[in-house]
């Protein structure tokens, strides 16, 4: 029953919708590439940034470094970005 | 890591605090070109380093050997209490716990002076106040004229009830032992009783417990056998290592040095504890026994801080060294004061 219901709305299915379907499926996830690096990123940097300010609070001089560092999960997002970029354009 | 509430990153950044703090501590290279100096260069010397601000505050009030301890034991206590504020949640109550033996120290401190009627001036140099008991309630403890008079104003504190309790027919000099035993028995139950209360990194904080335990025990064994007796070795064992004090008090019976070890090497956890026991074979003074315990227990903490990098072991594992790298710029100055020559004094230094 369920078999045939499916079959009938698959032949109701245009090409614009299956097109109009899949660049939702595409902007879906591109959404996700960029949410799911984001939150990972903000991890990372919140162990790195907590060992950053302390490095800092004790040696200013590290500051720069540090700096570097806290930065470098970044990448992850950037990564999330570009594969995002990919699947919209 | 530690389960901590709300997120590790508090314990991250202290961590890494202590962490970098450690990396400042004077290197082995710096003592071995200290033990060639005179004190006044030793002076100079120790005032470039993290010292200098106490070094300068002080350096109108005091002079040579005077100017270096004061300067020492105040950056030591200005050092733990500066600590204890930036510790968060529950390191901060087990920070807070573990400091509390300079309590038992200060507090013993003040009764001894008194007994043997010391100037408050004379008693306040030799006090560290990097416990719960600060500055203004040990000054307070110094003014008050009577032993018995100390030991009421401490009501309310944790050390209260023992001391009252022992002291009850007034205070005396051969009871002292006595209630230093006691404290210190009294001190590491409590915090036993806390890191097994289910407290937050409470696990870590009995590791380093059972190995500062059979440290102090073993010591104490190796003290005891050079004294040649095993009477009142109950009354200083602590309980809570990995040996219990009447297995210690059995093994202390026995006088030959080889089988002594060959029964206490098989009882101890620790391996580098267990290495050392090994090279204790060969007669050993006393003092160099006490360093070389004090090294192994040293370089445990710091594997423990690296197997365990955000909880308490990177504290503890500060901490300890700091007061060790106090402990030899005193050694080296009291030394030069005295004339020792170099290796003497460097026999007492733990580097």
């Amino acid at each position: 029953m369920a078999d045939a219901a499916t079959a009938v709305a698959a032949t109701e299915m245009t090409v614009e919708m299956i097109k109009a379907s899949q660049i939702g499926m595409k902007a879906l996830g591109a959404g996700l590439a960029v949410g799911l690096t984001g939150i990972a990123t903000g991890i990372a940097e919140m162990a790195v940034g907590s060992a950053a300010v302390g490095a800092t609070a004790e040696n200013k001089d590290v500051f720069g470094l540090v700096l570097l560092l806290t930065v470098i999960p970044e990448t992850i997002v950037i990564f999330g970005l570009v594969v995002s970029l990919l699947l919209l354009f | 890591m530690a389960e901590v509430k709300g997120g590790p990153d508090p314990y991250i950044y202290v961590c890494t605090r202590m962490r970098v703090r450690k990396s400042k501590l004077i290197p082995r290279e710096e003592y071995l070109r200290m033990l060639n100096m005179g004190l006044s260069e030793i002076t100079r010397f120790v005032e470039e380093t993290q010292y200098k601000k106490e070094i300068d505050e002080l350096a109108t009030a005091f002079h040579g050997i005077d100017l270096i301890e004061n300067a020492l034991s105040w950056n030591l206590a200005k050092e733990y209490q500066n600590i204890q504020k930036i510790t968060p949640g529950t390191l901060k109550e087990l920070t807070r716990a573990y400091l509390r033996r300079w309590d038992i120290q200060n507090i013993l401190t003040v009764i001894r002076g008194k007994l043997h009627g010391e100037r408050p001036g004379k008693i306040k140099e030799v006090l560290i106040p990097a416990g719960e008991l600060n500055k203004a309630f040990l000054d307070r403890l110094i003014e008050e004229p009577t032993p018995e008079r100390i030991i009421e104003s401490l009501k309310g504190k944790a050390e209260y009830p023992l001391l009252s309790k022992l002291f009850e027919g007034g205070v005396r000099e051969d009871l002292l032992p006595k209630a230093e035993n006691e404290l210190y028995k009294e001190f590491y139950a409590d915090l036993i009783a806390m890191a097994r209360s289910g407290i937050k990194g409470g696990r870590q904080f009995l590791d380093y417990l059972t190995l500062d335990i059979d440290i102090t025990n073993i010591r104490n064994m190796f003290r005891f056998r050079a004294d040649q007796s095993s009477e009142a070795f109950m009354d200083v064992a602590i309980q809570g290592g990995s040996i219990s004090p009447q297995v210690m008090q059995r093994i202390l019976q026995i006088r030959d040095l080889n089988e002594f070890i060959d029964a206490l090497v098989p009882l101890v956890r620790a391996r580098p504890l267990r290495e050392l026991l090994e090279t204790l074979r060969e007669e050993k003074s006393i003092r160099e026994i006490e360093i070389d315990l004090i090294k192994v227990q040293l370089a445990e903490m710091e594997t423990m801080s690296k197997l365990q990098p955000f909880s308490i072991h990177p504290i503890l594992a500060y901490l300890e060294m700091k007061k060790y790298e106090i402990f030899n710029l005193r050694a080296l100055a009291r030394g030069k004061e005295s004339n020792l020559p170099p290796d003497r004094i460097r026999g007492y230094l733990v580097i």
